[in-house]
């Protein structure tokens, strides 16, 4: 039978098709991927654009975590600091309270207790970063101002509104209480409690029902408290489930697009052999024919 | 009875045609490196012989033909597969540039939108802050811009796939030229019965190379052929060729025509099939894709903005100036509508601190209103559309090459000048020409004992 007399074009065309395999080899040993460009594996460069994108929003979940804590940080420790002022201001009408204590006395309670509301006012109009944290959405305005004119002795600026981020595929927190709900519900209205326990100690009258309006304050906010202690830990629950979530994401586009560098570096050893011995060949047979032969 | 001149002639005979095999021999050799050369065989018959009662006797040898080996159906076979060849690998080349826009990197638009709804997410976590509302726009214009990017690139690889197509019909037309220039040369030469054979090969040279070009099926007839094109335009007819000529279509591009006709769509295979199908088909898919993408998001993020409240209470308005009702040209064009981030309409009360409208339009990160998908989905489903063109372009590629190289093979085996071969033939043919001169050299001895027994005599 008849044969190719000129293998060369296909030698070269396989030593062409094996360098190609060597430079593909080469560059997901480079990269560390299997898949560099979509050509790849269409399908797994699909999974990682999907992958990047959760990636992407894991990492930002973090971020937003972490500067949502701080503002809820200092909303509960502001709390803290309400809560031991009413203890104080609960304190003071008690001892105001006692037959014993004289007018005067009960002045420089009444004074002590004023001095409470001006700090519960404080307290109230906490600002972090630029924002009023318990005026509800109303962030830019001061929310608790002295009225002589009110009741309470304050007017409420800010409103019943509240913010909910989202910081997971399926979580989404409420991030702050307006001080309408907080310090001002009806019934437990703290700066109407302090300014009647003020009006009590003044006028001599009314105290001990002055003292369990504050009791029932304290209590009221001393329950609300909780929501930044719950909000705070389930912060730090999902912070610990993102990171779990982001070293699972790395593991997947590690599965879908990692380089088996055994294979692949064997798979080249292999192909390089093989071009070395295919060029050995034809450095061998190449150049003998018959007319060596003919004298 | 034969005489001694007649044997004279019969030896001869031998001298010429061997000599004549051994010019074939020559020619091979010569030509062993030229490409799409078929070797050529001395074709030698025995001489009609001559009746003289009672005896027959022969009158030596004939060079009748110089022929060139060649297989006909194996030649269409390549001429096919060189069209598929064309077409794949430059479509494959041409899609391997576009994916080149969607390999994830930084600035790919997947990781776009993704930068896109994080400043979002975080914006949403103090809606007031001025520097947050910056990042959205920001992140936003990068947005934009990815897209913008991408489309232009898209379109500046159709352009010069459309530079690429009108430089490969101008490569066609002159091969048609040199075809039917060929097509003349060969029937002149086979009208007076002479070998047509190195001519026949060039042509078939020049055929496998239009074939790489554009699909021809070639019509044999007496000694000529006729060149068609898919849609049955003829390229070749006889000694005339007929030149495919372009048009400005609306879009800046060339259609290609033949005697007037539009034949862009009916050019299915070889290197104008592939260039064409990635100018006109592929990458307007893409293109298609992305915007439809960018209007839809853009559409969404505006009506989203409309819902809500910028920084100064005020009831927002777009982010990004509105698409194209039709969507074409969405991705190339897609920009923002405002510079100043307190338009940002995070807000869904009015106030300042609201994030409301922020959470809202954080949601279209994993809404599904672009076709039932979200926008990442969507992006990625893009992905796998251009990495699956190409993929499939490469392994119909790989897969024609394979079939070619094996039918050059098959026509090397056939057609190829093997050195071993015609070593052997020269010998064969030396040998002969040696033998006959031998013989010329006895009758010439016998001619001179004839000569000297006259003189004798005489």
């Amino acid at each position: 039978m008849r044969v190719n007399p000129n293998p060369y074009p296909d030698l070269l065309a396989a030593v062409a098709q094996t360098q190609q395999q060597i430079n593909t080899d080469e560059q997901q040993i480079a990269s560390g991927l299997s898949v560099n460009v979509p050509s790849d594996n269409p399908a797994a460069a699909a999974v990682l654009v999907q992958n990047a994108d959760q990636t992407s929003q894991a990492d930002q979940f973090q971020r937003s975590i972490g500067s949502i804590q701080g503002e809820m940080q200092n909303a509960d420790s502001a709390l803290s600091s309400v809560i031991t002022s009413l203890q104080q201001a609960i304190s003071l009408g008690v001892e105001g309270a006692n037959g014993t204590v004289n007018n005067a006395d009960r002045a420089a309670l009444a004074t002590q207790v004023r001095g409470i509301q001006t700090q519960l006012l404080s307290l109230a109009n906490l600002t972090y970063q630029g924002n009023y944290v318990f005026a509800g959405t109303a962030t830019q305005t001061t929310p608790y101002v002295l009225d002589p004119n009110s009741p309470s002795g304050v007017t409420y600026a800010g409103n019943t509104g509240v913010n909910s981020v989202t910081l997971g595929s399926h979580f989404s927190l409420q991030t702050n209480l307006p001080g309408a709900q907080l310090f001002s519900a009806s019934g437990t209205d703290m700066f109407q409690s302090i300014q009647d326990l003020i009006n009590g100690l003044q006028s001599g009258n009314s105290i001990g029902t002055a003292v369990t309006e504050v009791s029932k304050s304290y209590n009221s906010i001393d329950t609300q408290r909780v929501f930044y202690g719950n909000a705070l830990n389930q912060l730090s629950a999902q912070q610990t489930y993102l990171s779990t979530e982001t070293t699972q994401l790395a593991e997947q586009q590690n599965t879908v697009a990692g380089v088996d560098l055994t294979r692949v570096i064997s798979n080249l050893t292999a192909a390089q052999t093989s071009v070395q011995a295919t060029l050995e060949a034809v450095g061998q047979t190449a150049h003998i024919n018959l007319f060596d032969y003919v004298k | 009875m034969s005489s001694l001149n007649a044997s004279l002639a019969t030896a001869l005979s031998g001298l010429i045609a061997e000599q004549g095999a051994l010019s074939a021999t020559t020619n091979n050799v010569a030509n062993v490196n030229t490409p799409g050369y078929s070797r050529e065989q001395a074709v030698l018959v025995a001489s009609d012989p001559v009746v003289v009662d009672p005896l027959t006797f022969g009158t030596g040898v004939t060079l009748q033909n110089v022929e060139s080996i060649r297989d006909p159906i194996l030649e269409s076979q390549i001429q096919q597969q060189s069209q598929a060849q064309g077409q794949f690998s430059t479509l494959a080349s041409a899609l391997q540039q576009s994916q080149a826009n969607f390999t994830s990197s930084t600035g790919d638009i997947g990781t776009a939108i993704s930068n896109f709804f994080a400043s979002i997410n975080q914006l949403s976590t103090n809606p007031s802050d001025v520097s947050l509302r910056q990042g959205v726009l920001t992140a936003a214009g990068n947005l934009a811009t990815s897209f913008n990017t991408t489309a232009n690139s898209l379109t500046q690889q159709q352009s010069n796939l459309d530079l690429s197509a009108v430089q490969t019909i101008g490569q066609i037309n002159q091969f048609t030229q040199q075809i039917a220039q060929l097509n003349g040369r060969i029937s002149n030469l086979q009208n007076v019965g002479e070998n047509a054979g190195t001519l026949i090969d060039q042509r078939q040279q020049a055929i496998d190379q239009l074939s790489a070009l554009v699909d021809v099926s070639v019509i044999p007839s007496d000694n000529t052929l006729t060149l068609i094109t898919a849609n049955g335009a003829p390229l070749v007819t006889g000694q005339e060729s007929f030149q495919l000529q372009t048009q400005t279509t609306t879009a800046g591009l060339h259609d290609v025509y033949s005697q007037g006709v539009d034949i862009t769509s009916a050019i299915s295979s070889g290197e104008l099939g592939g260039t064409l199908q990635a100018r006109d088909q592929q990458i307007p898919a893409i293109q298609s894709q992305l915007d439809t993408l960018a209007a839809s998001l853009a559409n969404a993020v505006n009506g989203v903005q409309a819902g809500g409240f910028d920084l100064n209470g005020i009831k927002g308005t777009n982010l990004f100036k509105p698409p194209p009702i039709s969507g074409v040209g969405a991705a190339a064009t897609l920009s923002l509508a405002i510079t100043d981030p307190a338009l940002v309409a995070a807000s869904s009360d009015g106030t300042a601190g609201s994030n409301g409208n922020a959470e809202a339009m954080y949601a279209l990160s994993n809404g599904t209103f672009i076709n039932g998908q979200s926008p990442t989905n969507y992006y990625s489903s893009v992905v796998f559309n251009v990495g699956n063109a190409v993929s499939n372009a490469s392994a119909e590629q790989s897969a024609s090459s394979l079939v070619l190289q094996q039918l050059n093979d098959q026509r090397a085996s056939i057609s190829g000048v093997s050195l071993n071969e015609e070593a052997a033939n020269m010998v064969q043919y030396q040998d002969a020409y040696t033998a006959s001169a031998q013989v010329i050299t006895a009758i010439n001895d016998m001619m001179n004992a004839v000569i000297n027994m006259a003189t004798l005599t005489g």
